[in-house]
């Protein structure tokens, strides 16, 4: 067992932990920092991965961003100071049985598919392929991402802002 | 014991997929619900990321992971915005009670 | 990639162009002209005037553009997105319309700006869906239009229902979509590509495990039947249809759907199938009975919305499932497989635009002045008002497909696609749905003509709104009658691109 498998079950353990925990946990506080932890660990599996600007914008976007908001969400819609913040879920045996199944079945399916596989190296930086991907390949999706970005500005906005009082 | 392969990767994305497909099914606050879908994004990440590095596909996996992360900001962005406008009329964020358009 | 290529390319994405510049037209005069906020409506005829110049001008190029590796591109353009992309537009154009004389949307007048900008962002998703022939794109567009969809449905704020619509649309929208990356994602690792024409000859090699596929496949049809509003993926469509403001119901019902289809046609047919032969017939890869599934979700999205739709009181409610019936008739043109079917589907939309929409329109003006859309409020409104109650019943009746309107000769295009693969039992099984939701629209005009009511309330028509009606009708009415160059239009547009 070499340094990379144990950093690579290091990480895996605490992205599925950290993700088992979110979804069970009952305090949605705690299911916000436990999201923390997930991302960090598929962070660190990108990492793995040689997907070193990726893991950095894993980090960025999903933890510094992304999961911001979810906190603000989380504190602007709950009054944490003094209640108790529970969020109620049913059927919750049935569900577990169900996607239990259903993982079963997924992970039959991932293991016994024939991926392709071909050797390559892993490249020591991929900064600079991805910028010229960025802006020659996919230049198309790029700048549809950027007006995509736009609309979500304006769209999220217009929708959170309070309503001025018509005159 | 094995050397991580590309299974190993996919069994860790196929678990992060059920625990994010089960927090959607069974969470009733609609943020717990967008917590659940962000674990099914990122579940879909992992897979392109792999198959990228060990299929030899080239960058290409990775740049479509970094599209679904932007991607995932701006839905984040719309998404929590539409909760707080949710909150100020009903004052929950609980999907299940929001129920109002029922015949 | 080279310049002189670039702009090459450019010139397949100009319609999509027009649109993005639209937007931040919208956008830089809403922040320029913050008092007057009247010039925002002319802007957006002139953009939707200029990007169907383009569009027009497109009809006659068939290529693909922007190739990731290989020949063929992410984005595809031929007649069949001419076509489809020309429906979106005359929808925009209508909605526009709507949007001026909607008192909903006169009352959030502050906010018009950001309105037009996120319907424009609608345009520019389903553009780029309509076109995309790779996965990954297909995703961000529909995402694109998704979250633009997702603020209109709360957009007035007027109404609690108004943000519970939003909410609704976002939670199971974000969930299907999520679904679908999955999907792709498993596609990708079986055949290290997204795009359509190498996943169809990947798919050609037999090295792949079709259950994978199979299960891969099921994910994303989840996310485009969320779209298209077909059982069961349909459970979102009442209650967000109901809760939107009616405009942007009407745009949902008819432009998003339309973009649906598009999508699911061309990856079916792209993706899918390895020989057309020559009577229009599809040869479909052995992933699944394809013909069977397809003839279950139709046959299932019809009944659920016909019947669903026999109990409801609230108009809006019930075109929405009326709506969800349409798409199950839709997919009849779908289930065929062949190119006749594709242009019985095209045919369909065409008509489906102009009825629906006209049904929605007569529905706003009349709840602008009283205020509901129940349909007891309609009690004796076909004499107080006999020119929207004789515009209603037109619109009404050729939604349930009875001649001499333009609803009757779409299904029966339909109809002759199916009796041509000798599917009768299908068809009988439609035209019973069909006869099933005669009796929820003849109820509203039974309502509107045949129940007195005491006080006499007149609705004041505007002429143009007048106008609009009067032409909405007539063109039901008329390519009822005179339908050759709407069917010859859909027939050439229908030649799917295909290697």
């Amino acid at each position: 067992m070499s340094l990379y498998d144990v950093i690579f079950y290091l990480f895996a353990l605490v992205t599925l932990v950290s993700a088992f925990m979110v979804v069970t946990t009952k305090n949605i506080v705690h299911a916000a920092f436990y999201l923390l932890f997930t991302f960090f660990g598929v962070a660190g599996i990108y990492a793995l991965l040689g997907a070193d600007f990726i893991a950095v914008v894993q980090l960025m976007v999903y933890v510094g961003g992304i999961l911001v908001l979810i906190l603000f969400g989380v504190m602007l819609t709950n009054k944490i100071t003094n209640v108790q913040i529970r969020s109620g879920s049913t059927n919750l045996v049935a569900a577990a049985v169900v996607i239990g199944i259903f993982a079963g079945a997924l992970l039959t399916m991932m293991l016994n598919t024939r991926w392709l596989v071909n050797p390559g190296k892993t490249l020591i930086t991929t900064i600079p392929q991805i910028g010229s991907l960025l802006v020659k390949q996919y230049v198309l999706i790029f700048e549809l991402l950027g007006i995509l970005l736009l609309i979500a500005l304006v769209g999220a906005a217009s929708i959170a802002r309070k309503e001025e009082r018509e005159k | 014991m094995i050397h991580v392969s590309l299974t190993h990767y996919l069994v860790v994305s196929a678990f992060l997929f059920s625990f994010g497909l089960y927090g959607v099914v069974t969470r009733k606050n609609a943020v717990m619900v967008l917590m659940g879908i962000e674990l099914i994004l990122n579940s879909a990440n992992i897979n392109f990321v792999a198959f990228s590095k060990f299929g030899n596909y080239g960058l290409n996996g990775q740049i479509m992971a970094l599209f679904v992360i932007i991607l995932a900001a701006a839905e984040a962005a719309i998404a929590l915005a539409i909760v707080l406008n949710i909150y100020k009329t009903f004052a929950h964020v609980d999907v299940d009670k929001i129920n109002n358009l029922k015949e | 990639m080279n310049i002189a290529n670039f702009s090459q390319m450019l010139s397949f994405i100009k319609p999509e162009l027009a649109v993005s510049v639209t937007i931040l037209v919208v956008v830089v005069f809403d922040l320029i002209f913050n008092k007057n906020k009247k010039i925002i409506p002319y802007i957006a005829l002139l953009g939707i005037v200029v990007t169907g110049y383009y569009v027009i001008q497109q009809y006659a190029l068939s290529g693909t553009a922007f190739p990731t590796s290989g020949k063929y591109g992410m984005v595809t353009v031929d007649a069949f997105a001419s076509f489809f992309k020309m429906i979106v537009l005359i929808a925009t154009l209508c909605i526009v319309i709507f949007s001026y004389y909607s008192d909903e949307i006169i009352k959030t007048q502050g906010r018009l700006g950001e309105y037009y900008t996120l319907i424009f962002g609608m345009v520019l998703g389903m553009f780029v869906m309509i076109s995309a022939s790779d996965l990954i794109l297909i995703y961000l567009s529909m995402e694109l239009m998704s979250l633009s969809s997702y603020v209109l449905a709360g957009f007035t704020k007027l109404r609690t229902r108004n943000s519970e619509a939003a909410l609704k649309y976002l939670i199971y929208g974000a969930i299907s979509s999520g679904l679908m990356l999955f999907g792709i994602s498993l596609v990708y690792g079986m055949t290290g590509t997204t795009n359509l024409y190498q996943l169809n000859a990947a798919l050609q090699g037999a090295d792949v495990n079709l259950y994978t596929v199979g299960f891969a496949l099921i994910l994303i049809f989840a996310g485009i039947g969320y779209k298209i509003s077909a059982a069961p993926f349909h459970f979102w469509t009442p209650d967000v249809y109901e809760g939107a403001p009616i405009s942007i119901t009407a745009y949902l019902s008819v432009a998003s759907k339309a973009a649906g289809f598009a999508l699911l046609m061309r990856f079916l047919k792209t993706t899918f199938v390895t020989y057309v032969d020559p009577h229009g017939s599809w040869q479909l890869f052995n992933i699944f009975d394809w013909q069977t599934l397809l003839i279950l979700i139709s046959v299932l999205t019809m009944t659920l919305g016909n019947f669903a739709a026999l109990w409801q009181d609230n108009l809006k409610r019930m075109l929405a499932y009326s709506s969800i019936a349409h798409a199950g008739y839709m997919l009849l043109g779908v289930l065929v497989l062949t190119n006749k079917g594709v242009s019985a589907v095209m045919f369909y939309f065409f008509v489906y635009l102009i009825m629906n929409l006209g049904a929605f329109f007569v529905v706003m003006i009349i709840a602008n002045k009283i205020g509901s859309e129940n349909i007891d409020d309609y009690d004796g409104l076909g004499y107080s008002s006999p020119f929207l109650g004789v515009t209603f019943g037109i619109f009404l009746v050729s939604l349930t497909g009875l001649p001499p309107t333009a609803g009757f000769i779409g299904k029966l295009n339909l109809f002759v696609a199916l009796l041509d693969k000798q599917m009768v039992v299908v068809a009988v099984i439609a035209v019973i749905n069909s006869v099933v939701s005669l009796y929820y629209y003849i109820r509203v005009l039974k309502h509107m003509f045949l129940t007195k009511r005491d006080e006499k309330i007149s609705i004041p028509v505007p002429m143009p709104a007048f106008l609009f009606i009067l032409v909405m009708a007539t063109t039901t009415i008329f390519f009822g009658i005179y339908f050759t160059p709407i069917t010859s239009w859909a027939q050439n547009a229908a030649a799917i691109l295909h290697f």
